[in-house]
């Protein structure tokens, strides 16, 4: 049924056979400089089970390795924010014990991103509040920014600040008024790994721009354009430019050795839940879940046209015989059933889609058009879009946005053209995209993230505005007056914590 | 010969007759949502002359509930009544900035039409291309665009792109020459005088050229080159039988090297 595999997977299998089971003593949280060993096969319990870390090749000694050893001045590395226990993004529970640990002395809360603003006190757990209630980091970009090839962009709107509890939107210094002026938005870490599938490209075209693949200056190759809430860098090694000078705080550019062995690294992790709590492996009984199934399978294919069609990875659940049902126990089954329904939902249930920048204009759709989960996150295996995710679910903007009197709000006014579906103004949390390309009719659209190891890294969405996998369903279901049933969202919960 | 290398023109042959009559009108589109699977919903207006509900759900691009739509199509009686209203086939829709009040209508017991992909798509980069053969023959090639946009419009627009972009990549050394072409002469249509100003043509042109050089043409050996004032276009088959969106195209020429 995959006709995706590529790997030998008997080599993969050798890989993990040799390495030993990371003892579950060992604290999940991996400090900078600690030099543990990157094991083949890595496993981290969570609230609904077991995640699992894969690194192909084999063992990595982290060692003096530049994802996991300090940079800057404030004891940071790229693990600080990107965990393995937490499918390589950030829990806010691993959030909380850290600073229940060692308060605001922990690299995590550095002033520059860990707290709500640079210039408040640093030491009160209220100036970590963003950090620490809602698990987001602080991304200033200078406004108006530069395009991908370093013009200065020439944007059709302003911004104002309406309010911002953070402060840092106003601040003297770091704000929107200040000499270098920022835009401050607080957004989630999202995963580093599974990026064979992050980097593929299905098409040649952005259907969204209508036009080829955004060509990377660096390379003169194009790229899939997935990285990133709001699309800002093209590549692994502009992101990490990008995270060396912001989150680590340094200014000289990580040298090329150093970029070369994060690449490597990155490229190599694969991660996605196992084991559920109720219902056991989700990879038994004929199911593809879990993170083999991603390491050996071809990455870009949409699921509608030529890939396994999204989350069929569990269609052996649906199919059990009478004898094998009878074998197993009742929670389980029934959680293996629930998981498959889920998977035929994510697909197959229906609703009107509105209003929704990037998928109702400019492509041509209509506005609205009736689709599924599948029709954004179309990718198999990853749940992610094959074409460059930037969609505006209002996860950010009014009136679709969730109330968040704890986040910073804008007034973005249409200088040229109005928005086609906001009109002249819009209020936002984040302009997402729009901070990236200039163009009103991109605020609020933020790409779509992977779906793979949900179950370590709540809260979700790129402004944690879901707080658990139930938030999300029914954010959707408010979103697009969907009428789901209170099966239909046990189904949906339960197939993604199995991812 | 030409066209066969590039199209297979048979591929899309038209509902219309010849001796149907083009129907072009503006007016506001009504949803109605027939629940029958993914992309089932249809997009009926009504031609404000006659007061004929028309179904213009075969148009490539959909229509936005709060947005006026330029309607240009054959009336195709013999196409069932899916959607309750008179099938237009061949038609092409429009999305112009005069807004309109959002209306939906419940199935009222019509099915809609179940989605199958349209025969004009892209195909991935995951499925292996067919590259011509030599000697390689001179290539003719037309992008048709919607009224007043020069948005590459998803399975039409981007199809024909695709097919123009492949072929020249695919016989380097070749030169590219681009003309763009606008529907500069006004028309009265449902009381509305519309026209595309002059410069949209050029701009087309830009963007077909843009798209090009994204791909990997070389920049030196693509032209923009002036419309000559009445030329027909390339090709016709984009336009599936259509007189009035003739002039909104951008026709390509590549000739090997
Ligand atoms: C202070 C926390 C923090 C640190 C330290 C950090 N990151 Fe991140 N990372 C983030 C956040 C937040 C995002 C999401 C940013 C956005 O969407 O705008 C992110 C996104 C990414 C992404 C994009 C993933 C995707 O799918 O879009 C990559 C890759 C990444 N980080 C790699 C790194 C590397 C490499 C380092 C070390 C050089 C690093 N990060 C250090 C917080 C951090
Ligand atoms: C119209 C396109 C679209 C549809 C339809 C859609 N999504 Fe999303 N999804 C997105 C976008 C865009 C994001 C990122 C939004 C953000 O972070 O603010 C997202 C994010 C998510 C996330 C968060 C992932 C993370 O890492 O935080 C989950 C989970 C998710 N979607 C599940 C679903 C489910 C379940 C459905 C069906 C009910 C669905 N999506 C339908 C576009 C879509």
């Amino acid at each position: 049924m995959i006709k995706t595999v590529t790997l030998p997977l008997a080599a993969a299998l050798l890989a993990i056979a040799v390495a030993a089971p990371q003892a579950a003593q060992e604290d999940p949280w991996w400090d900078p400089d600690e030099g543990r060993t990157f094991p083949a096969q890595l496993e981290y319990a969570n609230a609904n089970g077991t995640l699992r870390l894969l690194l192909e090749d084999g063992p990595m000694e982290t060692e003096g390795h530049p994802f996991f050893t300090s940079k800057g001045p404030d004891g940071r590395a790229c693990v600080t924010c990107h965990q393995p226990a937490d499918a390589m993004s950030l829990s806010i529970e691993s959030i909380q014990r850290q600073w229940e640990r060692r308060g605001a002395k922990d690299p995590l809360f550095a002033a520059s991103d860990g707290s709500n603003c640079p210039s408040l006190p640093q030491g009160e757990r209220a100036s970590h509040s963003l950090l620490l209630d809602h698990g987001l980091i602080r991304i200033a970009r200078p406004w108006p920014g530069k395009d991908y090839e370093g013009k200065p962009l020439k944007p059709d709107f302003t911004i104002e600040v309406v309010r911002d509890p953070s402060t840092c939107n106003l601040d003297k210094r770091y704000g929107l008024n200040s000499d270098e002026p920022h835009i401050s938005v607080f957004r989630r870490p999202r995963p580093v790994a599974n990026f064979k599938y992050i980097e593929a490209m299905g098409f040649a075209y952005d259907p969204k721009a209508g036009m080829p693949l955004t060509v990377d200056p660096e390379t003169g190759k194009p790229v899939s354009g997935n990285l990133m809430a709001d699309g800002r860098v093209l590549s692994l090694t502009a992101q990490m430019r990008d995270a060396a000078s912001a989150h680590l705080g340094f200014l000289d550019e990580l040298d090329a050795k150093d970029m070369e062995r994060i690449l490597d690294f990155e490229r190599r992790i694969y991660v996605a839940q196992q084991r559920d709590a109720k219902g056991g492996d989700v990879d038994a009984a004929g199911a593809l879940g879990g993170p083999m199934t991603l390491m050996t399978s071809r990455a870009g294919l949409l699921g509608s046209d030529g890939g396994m069609p999204v989350w069929a990875e569990f269609e052996a659940w649906e199919k059990m015989s009478d004898a094998e049902k009878a074998k197993l126990p009742k929670d389980v089954l029934e959680f293996r059933e629930s998981v498959a329904r889920g998977a035929r939902a994510f697909r197959e249930k229906t609703f009107l889609i509105s209003d929704t920048s990037g998928i109702n204009t400019p492509i041509g759709f209509g506005n609205p058009v009736r689709n599924s989960c599948v029709f954004c996150h179309n990718m198999s295996h990853m749940g992610m879009d094959v074409a460059p995710g930037q969609v505006d679910l209002g996860t950010t903007n009014m009136p679709f946005a969730d109330p968040a009197p704890h986040l910073p709000l804008f007034r973005i006014t249409c200088t040229g053209k109005p928005h086609p579906h906001y009109g002249r103004t819009i209020l936002t949390h984040d302009p997402g995209y729009a901070l990236t390309t200039g163009r009103c009719s991109d605020v609020g659209r933020i790409t779509l993230q992977t779906m793979r190891g949900l179950s370590a890294r709540a809260p979700y969405f790129s402004n944690g505005s879901a707080k658990d996998l139930r938030a999300v369903v029914d954010y959707y279901d408010r979103r697009y007056t969907i009428g789901y049933t209170e099966q239909e969202k046990t189904d949906l919960v339960n197939l993604m914590r199995a991812l | 010969m030409l066209r066969a290398i590039i199209l297979g023109a048979s591929a899309f042959a038209t509902t219309a007759t010849a001796t149907a009559q083009e129907i072009n009108f503006i007016a506001c589109p009504v949803y109605r949502d027939t629940n029958n699977g993914r992309k089932s919903g249809c997009w009926l207006t009504s031609d404000p002359a006659s007061g004929t509900r028309y179904d213009v759900t075969a148009a490539p691009t959909k229509a936005d509930w709060n947005k006026a739509i330029l309607v240009e199509g054959f009336a195709a009686p013999d196409e069932g009544n899916p959607c309750g209203a008179t099938v237009m086939q061949p038609v092409r829709v429009s999305i112009l900035e005069l807004p309109c009040t959002r209306h939906m209508l419940p199935a009222e017991g019509y099915e809609g039409r179940r989605f199958s992909l349209p025969t004009r798509n892209v195909r991935p980069l995951y499925e292996d291309r067919k590259r011509p053969e030599k000697p390689y023959a001179k290539g003719r090639f037309t992008i048709p665009f919607d009224f007043d946009k020069t948005f590459i419009t998803y399975q039409i627009s981007d199809y024909y792109l695709d097919a123009t972009i492949n072929y020249a990549l695919d016989i380097q050394p070749a030169l590219v020459e681009i003309t763009g072409h606008a529907q500069t002469t006004p028309r009265t249509i449902s009381g509305e005088t519309i026209t595309e100003p002059a410069e949209i043509a050029q701009e087309r042109a830009d963007v077909v050229r843009r798209a090009l050089i994204m791909r990997g043409v070389p920049e030196k050996n693509i032209r923009i080159t002036a419309a000559r004032p009445g030329a027909a276009p390339y090709v016709m088959e984009p336009f599936d039988g259509l007189k009035s969106p003739l002039e909104r195209r951008v026709d390509i020429r590549i000739t090997p090297q």
